[in-house]
């Protein structure tokens, strides 16, 4: 009986511990999920152990995008946008530099913007950018837009450009207090409706408008950069815009990416000269 | 009392010693260390295509699936359920984010945790399953239940040392699953990771989190729990699966019949909401670890609580048919 | 029951160890065994015959608990099956159509299994009960590699572990060959011999025939007869094959003298006993003192009588007659 005896004897005992054991956690995760106790000051102690946030290095090229579909990179076939192309292109150049996040949110307004910048996993990225490309403001002028309904009346129109003015302003100056390091690259908009003839005009207008606002609030931020885009899609919308005919296409976000990195490039090699 | 103990005890050593010798259990462990070093290389080639993105940063990792999910959000081709799903996702892991916790810290421990959460609907029930389902039919296929009841045993007390043995294997089950996740995992992510927290009671109702009792328990314990969890699931599993067994003379019929109906229960768990009475099916109700983790549950109106009502209320009804039948049934082949 | 067993030690007879009384089992709406009744006391090898389907196992079944009757009762040593199973059977060994054993096991851990499963049996009985079965050189093999006759054996010696009173073979030598039957059958003599009471099944009446003391034969759920085996003999009407010179006028005497004779000797014999020294005779069918009566009168015709031979009839023929024919195998 030996050997059988005593697998046996082993068996039950481990089962039986074990069942124990089990029983005892079951009972445990009843009574957590059921009747949870109240956070107490353990996860206040695992905040304060977060703060190693670092401040971006000087000369530091790495990419944070943030916006609406264009930072996101919509209408982009490989799905990159001018964000990871960015950060490419200055890899190109031989300057270090990588995508930290991407956080364009198709659709997103500027007054979506804003609570988006009080979260730590936003902030975070934004810290640890040297770049930050901000895209936002179409959703708030186009939204509820298309080439069939055409534009809301102009009155209504330019209620709206003026409290997304100010909701931009607001933006900016968040997005400072976030990084002040960093140069922030705004993209300011074109118009989608170029190739449509009834509202090209108001159309126009309205982009010159909010891009005229938009260059001068960049223009009083430190390191601020604003990059016109209209002109890409001006005569060019069938190169460079994408099936739905508002959003770039893989070259059009390329285009734009150029921009950007001619942009950028300046203050590299200033940066660099620096050293 | 002494002798019924006497009597009971060998009995369950009887069947011990089948279910060892027939090498059942070894299956199980043989299927565990086949498949947890396929899924902890997968997991770590997964590891590594991220790590070359984001580096060591997992915040940045984090903050780029928040966003992922925010932008599905945005589409009508994405089902409302889904959406509900994801924007539980999202807000708790801008929980994790806001507390500056890893939810994915790598690290052994992770990987058990991340795969008993996987494993605790489909995987260890058939394991369960394998090694209940033919139970008494594997004696009814062989004819040695005729050995077995012919012998001055009441009926009760054969299938009472069946059912004992039967829940003894699932615990041993459920913690084989562990320990080799754990020591597998370990060769590949290290073996540490006990004491990082992980966040649990988050509190769902609709698309919104309810974050008042959210809580950080280091994630050994969050393991005790999920444990717990899945061993009642397993004890369910078994008990129905020892139903199973004694209404069906065919060890091949019997293990078709739990099978088909834990995969339906996978199945429903991903299509069934809108048929809500569907939640009182057993199959729907396994996924217990959900509850912990503050995954969305499958049909509206489903707890803890009542999932373990509902196995429960399973678990019983099939103990009362299975000693019902066994006592009564008569032997004829 | 007590009384009864009082009066049975009274006329000195053994005690009684299994008494089936009226057993009916209706399955759905079939009745399978309907008004079975016997007795088998202690030494006594009782027989239980009949051809399958007869309702012989669902009988065995209902004696060891594996079938509850829908009427009647089984008793062993006094203690009903239904009503107290855990003491009546434990007077019980039995092997119930085939020898069922776990083959993922070795022999001794299969005995091990059984003797678990009754108090007070010692490692020392299972070495016994090996030996007394000639399994002990191989009872640590996996009963896999066992051979049909070996796991019979084996049967037997589960049966045998808890030294039962009565021990119930169903269908024992199947599968078994001449030699191993021939064994089977003295060791179950044995047994009987040590005072246990065996109930043997069979559809093979020659082996029920040299093995039991007495005998049930059932057909169709129901028995046609029961008693000693001699005496179911004695009787029926025995064959007899007479010798008779002139053949032709000796046929005409004896169906003068109102015998009945039998055109077809092959239907109701086996061939095997007509060649030989009975080639070319007269078969007729009579009781014992008839022949005597016969002879003077044949000799009387001026019929020369070269020979009478009285054949006793078989259990087969028993059988045979009694369910008209009905087909055995």
């Amino acid at each position: 009986m030996g050997k059988g005896s005593r697998v046996w004897k082993i068996t039950g005992v481990v089962s039986v511990a074990a069942t124990l054991m089990l029983v005892c956690g079951f009972a445990y995760a009843v009574s957590d999920v059921i009747f949870p106790v109240p956070p107490d000051t353990g996860s206040a102690g695992l905040e304060n152990a977060a703060s190693d946030e670092r401040q971006v290095a000087p000369g530091n090229m790495d990419v944070t995008a943030v916006g609406d579909s264009l930072a996101k990179g919509t209408g982009d076939d490989t799905g990159s946008g001018f964000a990871r192309a960015v950060s490419e292109l200055l890899q190109k150049q031989g300057v270090d530099s990588k995508l930290v996040n991407n956080l364009g949110i198709n659709g997103l307004t500027t007054s979506g913007v804003l609570p988006m910048l009080d979260e730590d996993g936003v902030q975070y990225a934004l810290r640890q950018a040297g770049v930050i490309i901000l895209s936002i403001g179409a959703n708030d002028l186009f939204a509820g837009a298309d080439q069939m309904t055409g534009l809301p009346d102009e009155d209504q129109l330019l209620n709206k450009m003026k409290q997304a003015e100010e909701r931009f302003v607001k933006i900016v100056e968040e997005i400072r207090k976030i990084n002040s390091e960093a140069q922030l690259v705004y993209v300011m908009l074109y118009n989608p409706f170029s190739d449509l003839e009834e509202v090209r005009e108001q159309g126009n207008r309205i982009v010159q408008e909010w891009n005229q606002f938009a260059a001068a609030v960049m223009a009083s931020t430190g390191q601020g950069l604003a990059i016109p885009t209209s002109d890409l899609f001006t005569f060019n919308a069938g190169r460079y815009l994408a099936e739905d005919h508002f959003h770039p296409n893989r070259d059009g976000y390329q285009a734009i990416a150029e921009r950007i990195v001619q942009a950028l490039a300046v203050t590299t090699v200033s940066g660099e000269e620096r050293k | 009392m002494r002798a019924l103990n006497n009597q009971i005890m060998g009995l369950v050593q009887n069947e011990t010693e089948k279910m060892i010798k027939k090498k059942r259990f070894y299956v199980v462990l043989l299927v565990l260390l086949v498949l947890v070093p396929v899924f902890s290389y997968a997991q770590m080639k997964q590891a590594e295509s991220k790590r070359e993105k984001y580096g060591t940063d997992w915040r940045r990792e984090v903050q780029q699936a928040i966003t992922d999910n925010q932008n599905s959000l945005g589409s009508d081709r994405v089902p409302e359920e889904w959406k509900k799903y994801r924007q539980v996702y999202i807000q708790q892991m801008k929980y994790y984010l806001e507390h500056n916790v890893n939810p994915a810290a790598p690290g052994g421990v992770t990987f058990t945790r991340e795969f008993l959460d996987n494993a605790a609907t489909l995987f260890i029930p058939l394991l369960i399953m394998g090694l209940g389902s033919d139970i008494v039919s594997a004696e009814r296929t062989t004819g040695t239940i005729k050995m077995l009841l012919t012998r001055p045993v009441r009926r009760w007390k054969i299938l009472l040392s069946k059912l004992i043995t039967l829940l003894m294997f699932v615990s041993l089950t459920v913690l084989a699953v562990f320990v080799i996740c754990y020591l597998i995992s370990g060769m590949f992510f290290g073996y540490k990771g006990f004491q990082l927290p992980v966040f649990t009671g988050f509190r769902l109702d609709g698309a919104s989190v309810d974050l008042s009792s959210v809580h950080a328990v280091p994630q050994w314990k969050y393991l005790f729990m999920q444990a717990g969890l899945v061993w009642y699931v397993g004890v369910v599993v078994a008990i129905l699966a020892l139903m199973v067994s004694v209404l069906v003379r065919s060890t091949a019929a019997s293990i078709i019949i739990m099978m088909s109906s834990l995969i339906a229960g996978n199945i429903l768990t991903n299509m069934a909401s809108a048929w809500t009475s569907a939640k009182y099916l057993f199959m729907v109700n396994l996924g217990l670890t959900d509850y912990l983790a503050g995954t969305p549950v499958p049909i509206e109106g489903m707890s803890l609580g009542f999932s373990l009502i509902v196995l429960g209320i399973w678990a019983a009804c099939s103990l009362i048919v299975s000693f019902l039948v066994f006592t009564k049934q008569d032997i004829l082949n | 029951m007590k009384l009864e067993s009082h009066a049975d030690r009274a006329a000195n007879l053994p005690e009684v160890v299994l008494q089936v009384d009226r057993l009916k089992k209706v399955i759905g709406k079939k009745t399978i065994v309907e008004n079975v009744s016997f007795t088998v006391r202690e030494g006594e090898i009782f027989g239980f015959l009949g051809p399958n389907g007869a309702g012989k196992t669902t009988t065995i079944r209902m004696l060891v608990d594996l079938i509850r009757p829908t009427e009647g009762s089984v008793s062993i040593c006094g203690h009903q099956v239904n009503r107290n199973p855990e003491l009546a059977l434990s007077y019980v060994g039995s092997i119930v159509e085939n020898p069922e054993v776990y083959s993922y096991l070795t022999g001794y851990e299969n005995l091990e299994q059984f003797a678990r499963m009754q108090p007070g049996i010692s490692k020392e009985r299972l070495k016994e009960v090996a030996a007394l079965v000639g399994l002990d050189a191989r009872i640590h093999d996996k009963v896999k590699t066992y051979s049909l006759g070996m796991r019979q054996r084996l049967g037997i010696a589960q049966a045998l572990l808890g030294a039962p009173k009565l021990l119930i073979l169903d269908e024992p030598t199947n599968g078994l060959d001449p030699k191993g039957i021939k064994e089977l059958r003295q060791f179950i003599r044995s047994l009987a011999d040590q005072g246990m009471a065996v109930v043997v099944s069979s559809h093979l009446l020659s082996e029920i025939q040299l093995m039991c003391d007495r005998v049930a034969i059932i057909s169709r759920g129901k028995v046609l007869a029961s008693g000693p085996v001699a005496e179911l003999i004695r009787n029926s009407s025995s064959y007899v094959a007479w010798q008779l010179v002139p053949r032709v006028r000796g046929e005409e005497a004896l169906r003068a003298l109102g015998c009945q004779l039998i055109e077809h000797p092959g239907e109701v014999l086996d061939d095997a006993l007509l060649t030989g020294s009975m080639e070319g005779s007269i078969l007729t069918e009579m009781r014992e003192e008839e022949i005597r009566e016969l002879i003077p009168q044949l000799v009387k015709a001026g019929i020369q009588i070269q020979g009478a031979h009285k054949i006793n009839p078989t259990l087969e023929q028993l059988f045979l007659e009694m369910t008209e024919r009905e087909s055995i195998e």
